[in-house]
């Protein structure tokens, strides 16, 4: 069945979608369409006009001086393949290759992933993890948004009407000697594939030798009115080692981090008890690997 | 509703063009505008895999592709897997091994696994990874895992 709009609009440039969003009020913008097309067919969104962003020219993945940048319609299946965010930001390409399935991967944007503005969105808690830098454009120019200042409340960011992700960069993460950077991504659903996460973690630690624990970013979905850092547990762990018994005492400071609901996919207080084991298991990897 | 879009795609191997609604998906664009109802339409939601078809070379779920964004792109469904009137390996493979039944998942099994034969990809967990888009009710996925591997073993890749 047609998807109810009126008109679909193709600019073949960045500043031609600009204008067209801006003239038009109710005009949806479009990329992979794996979640817009959804909706439309749901009427959970409405619009009478679509402006399509695959002429922009918004794909592709490229070193720059501050690190990599990926533009925002870059599906999926390219990020999880890309050798050079696989090395440096595995749970970014962890997160990419886990996101509904291989057809979804291949379509589905990662632009589209922040600006659909999902708690559970998979590549949000990776992001948050890398520090990624946003950057927006609208009619009256270019802005650039810390992704931890994106995500505003379920389905709502800062995102203003008329304004297009262009592309998100991934800072070079900070090395230091003797020191071990240990990065993952985790999401437990219902199936393995091809699901809503019911929790999601994204963690970074760069780990001693003897196990101690500096620069630790830990970041969860679907816990929270919009993908958080856990900033009470990294401040618990960092520089410190996390034997048994921190490991436990972080799994109750993390409680205070987050604050699930109840929903069609899992109740609070399994998302509760979820959390506290995705979080044990990243330190005993972190110590292990 | 009586505005239309030129829609301008390869389609197997062959420019096409046309006129459809602007709201159109492409699995619709295929199966009534172009005829080739090859590809199914199971839940419309990109969650079966039953409409998957290859988008510029790598698989889609045509559900959830608007007929607009395949404009200057290249299709192939089910039907262009065919060679000079032959079937694909990996649907010879299906054949051989009873991959199967109702038939209703086969039409987006066959062009996901030609996608995975195209790209090499011979690793059975990763395989299995790759098909997890496409539900099949019926096998339980053994005998299509099975066909893959026997299309592999065959040097299917390399024709595909």
């Amino acid at each position: 069945m047609d998807v109810p709009v009126r008109e679909v609009i193709r600019p073949g440039s960045v500043a031609e979608a600009l204008a067209a969003l801006a003239a038009r009020p109710d005009a949806l913008a479009i990329a992979g369409g794996t979640d817009v097309l959804v909706q439309l067919r749901d009427g959970r969104k409405r619009a009478v006009t679509l402006v399509d962003l695959d002429r922009l020219g918004l794909t592709g993945i490229r070193e720059s001086d501050e690190g990599i940048e990926i533009g925002a319609a870059t599906p999926m299946d390219r990020i999880a393949a890309d050798p050079r965010v696989r090395r440096l930001h595995p749970a970014l390409a962890e997160a990419a290759g886990q996101i509904g399935a291989w057809p979804i991967q291949c379509r589905a944007t990662l632009g589209g992933n922040l600006a659909n503005a999902s708690p559970a969105a998979d590549t949000a808690p990776a992001l948050l993890v890398e520090g990624a830098l946003l950057t927006l454009a609208s009619s009256v120019g270019e802005r650039r948004v810390p992704v931890v200042e994106f995500f505003l409340a379920p389905g709502r960011s800062a995102l203003a009407p008329a304004e297009l992700i262009l592309s998100v960069l991934l800072p070079t993460p900070s090395e230091a000697r003797g020191l071990r950077a240990f990065e993952s991504f985790v999401k437990v659903g219902s199936r393995r594939e091809q699901i809503i996460s019911m929790v999601s973690l994204a963690g970074r630690a760069l780990v001693a030798g003897d196990g101690t624990l500096s620069e630790v970013r830990l970041a969860f979905g679907s816990v929270a009115p919009t993908p958080v850092r856990a900033r009470r547990t990294e401040r618990l762990l960092t520089g410190r080692r996390p034997d048994a018994e921190l490991r436990r005492k972080a799994a109750r400071v993390l409680q205070d981090d987050i604050s699930p609901i109840d929903d069609v996919r899992a109740p609070a207080g399994y998302r509760r008890i979820a959390c506290a084991v995705l979080l044990t298991r990243f330190l005993e990897e972190a110590a292990r690997d | 509703m009586t505005e239309r879009l030129t829609v301008t795609l390869t389609l197997n191997g062959e420019r096409r063009t046309f006129e459809v609604p602007p709201g159109r998906r492409l699995l619709d664009l295929l199966r009534d505008d172009a005829g080739l109802t090859g590809s199914k339409e199971g839940c419309g939601a990109g969650e079966c895999g039953a409409c998957t078809v290859l988008l510029d070379g790598v698989p889609v779920t045509s559900c959830l592709v608007l007929a607009a964004s395949a404009d200057g792109h290249e299709v192939v469904t089910v039907e262009g897997l065919l060679q000079a009137g032959r079937l694909h390996p990996f649907q010879d493979s299906l054949v051989t091994r009873g991959g199967v039944q109702c038939g209703f998942c086969t039409p987006g099994i066959a062009v996901t696994g030609a996608a995975i034969l195209a790209r090499r990809e011979a690793d059975p967990s990763e395989q299995a990874r790759l098909l997890s888009g496409n539900l099949c009710r019926c096998t339980g996925y053994t005998k299509v895992i099975d066909a893959l591997r026997d299309s592999f073993a065959k040097g299917g890749h390399a024709k595909s």
